[in-house]
């Protein structure tokens, strides 16, 4: 390549403007060769064994797999089997993907909204935010792997909320749920109440009070988001807000004509970020139905089943990734730098 | 003549001194506190802070009070949850939950083995994932862009996805089948530190692409001027690497090590792939109930067994919960810096 490249821009020129050329040209190799050297670990692992894994978990989708007594293992082609199986013979895969993906796309714009909503908060100036700051981002460090799945499947914070005697008087997890769910933030039938007035659709009302009692999981899942908001509201130039302020614009028009722009690619890295890190998290509903599938030992051949099944959903969330940046690009607006 | 005095006050004493020093010849004192207080932009302004801040604590209970009643759980006795009066704070506080945790878990066997782990992927990943965003934000080589998106894409693929082919890789272990000819037969890798530090080395494991990521957005941000300096005087491209840019980019460093750490000390993925309970004994193994804490066979059982996980949770996290009390500015500090735009 480099070769024909010289070859292209040695034919117009003269030959002391070549040399110099040859000699800014060499430099420039010699910087690229080491921008290799430094990707190196990267490419050398990636193409060494991560390419190999992929293509391995993807070839077995298509086998059924038969461990061997000398300890090897034999695979057996079968086909489109797996993935029929997945979504023709088991019973709850598909109402499962569906209800999950339908859930994915509702909670992404409530997570974006919440979190720039509390970056915009957080980068005011008021006493003590150093210390919000540090409450609101405890999640980031605290709440994922281990002790999200320990949260998820726990019934003591339910319990200290709702209180003894019903988690005593021998009730069944139906009732201590919608137990918790009763104390919640708000309580659900004065929001509906707020909302009858005003002639919005229940479902819309529905989508409101189903988020604000679900608070707590929105919280320890926009940590991330908040923090690249943040990043990207300290790097818009104060310069623009002054001279907005001389003009004599409110705060609210500041923030829907200057922030909200300036602010508008960050909103596009967070909505694919927020849609890649829901479904990779193993509190995900599909996630956690499918790890479950894994680890049965009543179906046949459960990990190359649920090896098709993590690829179909993948392969869902994948369009729904292109489909949110296909959308979102055509809006976002992008400063130019000279 | 008091314009000539009252600046040096001002400087001297601050703005609320300035009340208490009377000027005859301003205007009075309750004049002033009326115009500044009794205006329609002064209420507007503390309705917004008293909303700001009923909203903030209200979101920052949220957060703590998951982690404050995990607290008092975790020194509750079996009495306690047999008794319909305690709510939040015990009658009966006992250590036993702790200590069933500590030697019947075997705590720190897990803590031992999950330190060295961590430590050793954290630091690894940092300093990898150092090289490889330097390397894709300073270098102009060809394929620069394929290979960044081969970085986003290994963000993109659900590691759950993988996981079959990541135990067969690892348990049978061969390049091109090389090792195979040299010793008859593939490596097993499974419960040896090797697949994390593989992965680690590669950039690959947990995250790394969000780390490859932020670190490559930061070293654009850094102005080519300053390697240009050190290359004109005489400086080579990895003497300026070590010299100028690692020193420039601490913050930074330590964001992602924090990152790495704690997110691989609470990894229960690759552990759980990579490791069998008899052999490494990790921290996802201790999240069981102790036999000797007796938390079946009565009413409330199950929130007393359930009170137990959380309190192996509470230890679980408490190294991460002290090295986020000292490190926690770095964090917002760094990814300030960091600028992520565009």
């Amino acid at each position: 390549m480099n070769s024909a490249v010289k070859t292209k821009e040695k034919a117009p020129m003269t030959k002391p403007v070549k040399q110099k050329k040859r000699k800014a040209k060499s430099l420039d190799r010699m910087k690229a060769r080491s921008g290799w050297f430094f990707v190196a670990p990267f490419v050398l692992i990636f193409f060494l064994i991560y390419v190999p894994i992929i293509i391995d978990s993807i070839t077995y989708s298509f086998h059924t797999i038969y461990p061997l007594s000398s300890g090897g293992f034999t695979l057996d082609y079968v086909g489109w089997e797996n993935y029929s199986d997945a979504l023709f013979v088991d019973p709850a895969f598909v109402s499962t993907l569906t209800s999950g993906v339908q859930q994915l796309v509702l909670e992404v714009p409530a997570i974006v909204v919440f979190s720039l909503f509390m970056a915009v908060l957080l980068n005011q100036k008021m006493v003590g935010r150093t210390l919000f700051r540090a409450i609101l981002f405890i999640p980031v460090i605290l709440s994922t792997g281990l002790i999200d799945d320990i949260d998820m499947n726990n019934r003591f914070n339910e319990y200290s909320e709702g209180g003894m005697s019903e988690a005593d008087g021998g009730g069944g997890p139906g009732e201590s749920v919608s137990n918790g769910a009763a104390n919640g933030i708000i309580s659900a039938v004065d929001l509906q109440g707020l909302f009858a007035t005003m002639k919005i659709g229940t479902g819309l009302v529905d989508y409101v009070v189903g988020i604000v009692n679900d608070v707590y999981n929105l919280v320890n899942r926009s940590g991330v988001q908040m923090l690249i908001f943040l990043s990207g509201l300290q790097s818009i130039s104060p310069a623009i807000y002054e001279s907005c302020t001389i003009d004599g614009a409110t705060a609210w028009e500041t923030f829907w004509k200057i922030t909200f722009p300036m602010i508008s690619p960050m909103i596009l890295v967070n909505a694919i970020y927020t849609v890649i890190d829901s479904f990779t998290a193993g509190s995900n509903q599909v996630m956690n139905y499918i790890a479950n599938v894994y680890e049965s030992s009543t179906v046949q051949n459960s990990n190359v089943l649920a090896t098709a099944m993590y690829w179909i959903y993948f392969s869902i969330v994948l369009l729904l990734i292109g489909g949110v940046a296909a959308l979102m690009s055509t809006y976002v607006f992008y400063q130019r730098r000279d | 003549m008091n314009a000539d005095v009252k600046p040096e006050k001002k400087i001297r004493f601050g703005k609320k001194k300035e009340f208490d020093v009377e000027f005859e010849d301003r205007t009075p004192f309750w004049e002033r506190v009326k115009t500044k207080y009794l205006s329609l932009y002064f209420l507007k302004n503390v309705v917004w802070a008293l909303f700001r801040y009923v909203l903030l604590i209200g979101i920052s209970y949220v957060i703590l009070y998951p982690f404050i009643a995990k607290v008092a759980g975790s020194f509750m006795s079996k009495e306690d949850f047999l008794d319909v009066t305690v709510k939040l704070i015990p009658k009966y506080p006992t250590l036993d939950t702790y200590l069933a945790i500590i030697t019947e878990n075997r705590y720190f066997e897990a803590f031992w083995n999950t330190l060295v782990i961590s430590l050793l992927c954290a630091v690894v990943q940092m300093v990898i994932t150092m090289c490889v965003g330097y390397g894709f934000a300073k270098f102009k080589f060809k394929g620069n862009t394929i290979l960044f998106f081969c970085v986003i894409f290994t963000m993109v693929v659900p590691h759950q996805a993988l996981r079959l082919a990541l135990f067969q890789k690892f348990r049978y272990f061969d390049f091109f089948g090389l090792i195979d000819m040299i010793t008859g037969d593939s490596l097993n890798l499974i419960n040896t530190y090797w697949p994390l530090a593989l992965l680690s080395f590669g950039g690959l494991a947990f995250k790394n692409g969000l780390y490859i990521f932020i670190m490559r957005q930061f070293f654009r941000g850094v102005p080519d001027e300053l390697e240009e300096a050190a290359y004109v005087d005489g400086s080579g491209v990895f003497k300026t690497f070590i010299r100028i840019i690692v020193p420039l980019s601490v913050p930074m460093l330590i964001t992602i090590f924090i990152f790495a750490f704690s997110w691989q000390w609470t990894d229960d993925f690759y552990t759980t792939v990579f490791f069998t309970r008899t052999s490494t004994y990790l921290m996802p193994n201790i999240v069981t109930v102790p036999a000797s804490l007796g938390a079946t066979g009565f009413e409330a059982a199950s929130v007393y067994s359930s009170a137990i996980v959380n309190t192996a949770a509470l230890m679980i996290i408490l190294p991460l919960v002290i090295m986020y009390c000292f490190c926690q500015k770095y964090i917002v500090q760094g990814i300030e810096r960091s600028g992520i735009v565009g």
